[in-house]
């Protein structure tokens, strides 16, 4: 059973699972937070899909014997798969390539034969090499693809072809950009190394937003890979997200500025675990980000700490911060390294007591049977902050994490709090979102 | 010696010509497909179902949507009055909705007629 708005969904699931003739009954939806006297209703009346009484539709569905066809076995049909598309003009295979979903809304670059051949001069693999395989989220397919079929993509999205190898770095590792959530998940990609000043990405004024070419080319081709090669992106059976994400657009893909980092401050992918000479691709899964500039008379680390404690994202139990470098090197006053001023972050926010009791169940009741110190911390009512962090892995915080189902690190640090530095310096300004840390992978590796 | 001087502007103008070539817009290109590789579709085929549900057992597998236990407690209430002669069971799957829970699918098969799988948002 499931609610009318995902019959899409399930039927093509059901169809990608093995079993086209799946038996489903739907609901009215939404069914969340509807009261028992309108849930008997749903339950006395029809499915609202097929107009059958619910429950005779259900006692149907187990009694009635498949059909003959139902109950073969076999391989199913599956559009096939040309390497060339039939020839036609280039305002045609435009249109083509829209109504096929192959873009992402915008016109994109032909990948004629010559522009694939020379975007894949802009590596040592071989075209038919695998690359890595995408889905748009668990409970789907996932697809398979090449080397030439991520150079495909790539010159759809603009990128030259020395932008590749950083493109298949990122497509090695198999996290779609655009995560099949009702909640409309974003994505994020650092990128580390020598290979920033050697393609010509931009580390400083404007690093986040559309004035490089590099920048800008390599976040939408995630977008397409995640699109054409991961199987993304079709609105009700491989995207769900309610209100959709600008940020699916082109990713935040911006490089870390390494030159602008205080003394003692590690580049991410020296944490991350690799050398500083590594050219590293780091990727980052979340929702949103705030752009904060809170001029105040405490210290701007008292700021940031402030923000997180009663920056608010469903419970989130991850943040990213990225620094501007003079807020950086204000930071680097009192905190030697991130890893110093991620672990005073978690350590001193506490967890607003609205947030904390609504997530928190086993507490809550702790709490209303007299145990301390829930009962105290009940007791200053749900404005109060609960003096529990979120952050600290295993500290008790709440249920959501935006990287769940990417790849996880084995060696997680002890808090979920991420810092990256990027932008030009002109004024004090941060960023804080939801974005948790999804993995690493080299660049060097698909030179 | 102007012939040769003739010829050789030919041949610029020629090259130029061709450098700055660009298809024409009624012009056919060839593209190549920009999709990835799908899987192949292995056919699962479906159960035998029982005739009658009667002195049978049936599991409700909840896969606990965030407050959706209301209508799940209707239905199971609903099924429960109108089919007293089943033997109706809820059962909570663990983990997200995502999340594989093979030993609740092996109770099911040794204990189950069948089973429904409900519900989401």
């Amino acid at each position: 059973m499931i609610t009318m708005r995902f019959q899409e969904l399930v039927t093509t699931i059901s169809y990608k699972k093995g079993i086209p003739n799946m038996r489903i009954t739907y609901t009215p939806h939404p069914i969340t937070d509807r009261p028992a006297e309108l849930c008997r209703q749903y339950v006395a009346g029809n499915d609202p899909i097929t107009r059958q009484p619910m429950l005779e539709e259900i006692y149907a569905s187990l009694t009635r014997p498949p059909s003959e066809e139902d109950r073969k076995a076999g391989f199913l049909k599956r559009d096939p798969r040309p390497r060339l598309l039939p020839p036609d003009t280039p305002d045609k295979l435009m249109e083509y390539f829209h109504a096929q979903g192959f873009t992402d809304g915008s016109p994109v670059i032909l990948p004629t034969e010559q522009k694939v051949k020379e975007m894949l001069k802009a590596t040592s693999r071989k075209p038919d090499e695998w690359v890595g395989q995408m889905r748009p989220s668990p409970p789907h397919e996932a697809w398979y693809y090449t080397v030439e079929m991520v150079a495909v993509n790539a010159v759809m999205a603009g990128a030259k072809p020395e932008y590749f190898p950083t493109i298949l770095a990122i497509a090695s590792k198999g996290l779609t950009s655009m995560f099949s959530s009702t909640s409309s998940f974003a994505r994020m990609v650092v990128v580390n190394g020598p290979v920033v000043k050697e393609i010509g990405m931009n580390t400083g004024i404007g690093a986040m937003g559309p004035v490089s070419r590099a920048n800008s080319s390599i976040g939408r081709c995630w977008t397409l890979i995640s699109k054409n090669l991961g199987g993304s992106g079709k609105p009700g059976e491989t995207y769900l997200g309610s209100q959709g994400n600008p940020l699916n657009y082109g990713n935040l893909c911006f490089p870390e500025t390494e030159d602008g980092l205080p003394p003692g401050w590690n580049p991410l992918h020296v944490q991350k675990g690799f050398n500083k000479n590594d050219s590293v691709v780091s990727l980052f899964s979340g929702w949103s980000i705030n752009d904060i500039a809170w001029y105040s008379p405490l210290p701007i680390y008292d700021v940031i700490r402030g923000w997180l404690e009663h920056f608010f994202s469903y419970g989130t139990t991850q943040a990213t911060l990225i620094l501007d470098p003079i807020v950086a090197a204000d930071v680097a006053t009192k905190y030697p390294s991130k890893e110093a001023f991620a672990k005073y972050l978690a350590d001193n926010t506490g967890t607003p007591g609205w947030l904390y009791w609504s997530q928190n169940t086993a507490a809550l009741k702790q709490a209303q049977s007299g145990v301390e110190p829930y009962a105290t911390w009940l007791k200053q009512g749900q404005g109060a902050v609960v003096p529990v962090s979120r952050y600290n892995r295993g500290g008790g915080g709440v249920s959501r994490n935006p990287s769940f189902m990417a790849p996880r690190s084995t060696d997680e640090p002890a808090n979920s709090i991420n810092i990256v530095v990027t932008g030009g310096g002109t004024n004090t300004f941060w960023s804080g979102g939801d974005f948790g840390y999804a993995g690493s992978g080299s660049v060097d590796q698909w030179r | 010696m102007r012939t040769r001087k003739i010829c050789f502007l030919v041949i610029v103008l020629a090259a130029v010509i061709a450098a700055s070539y660009a298809p024409a817009a009624d012009e056919k290109v060839v593209v190549f497909n920009p999709r990835g590789i799908q899987p192949d579709i292995r056919k699962i085929p479906m159960a035998m179902r029982p005739a009658t549900l009667d002195g049978k057992t049936v599991y409700m597998v909840d896969t606990k949507y965030a407050m959706t236990k209301p209508f799940v407690n209707e239905l199971l209430a609903a099924l429960k009055a109108k089919y007293p002669g089943t033997t109706w069971v809820l059962r909570e799957k663990t983990g997200m909705y995502m999340d594989d829970d093979p030993k609740l699918w092996a109770e099911i098969k040794e204990k189950g007629a069948a089973a429904i799988v409900l519900l989401g948002h």
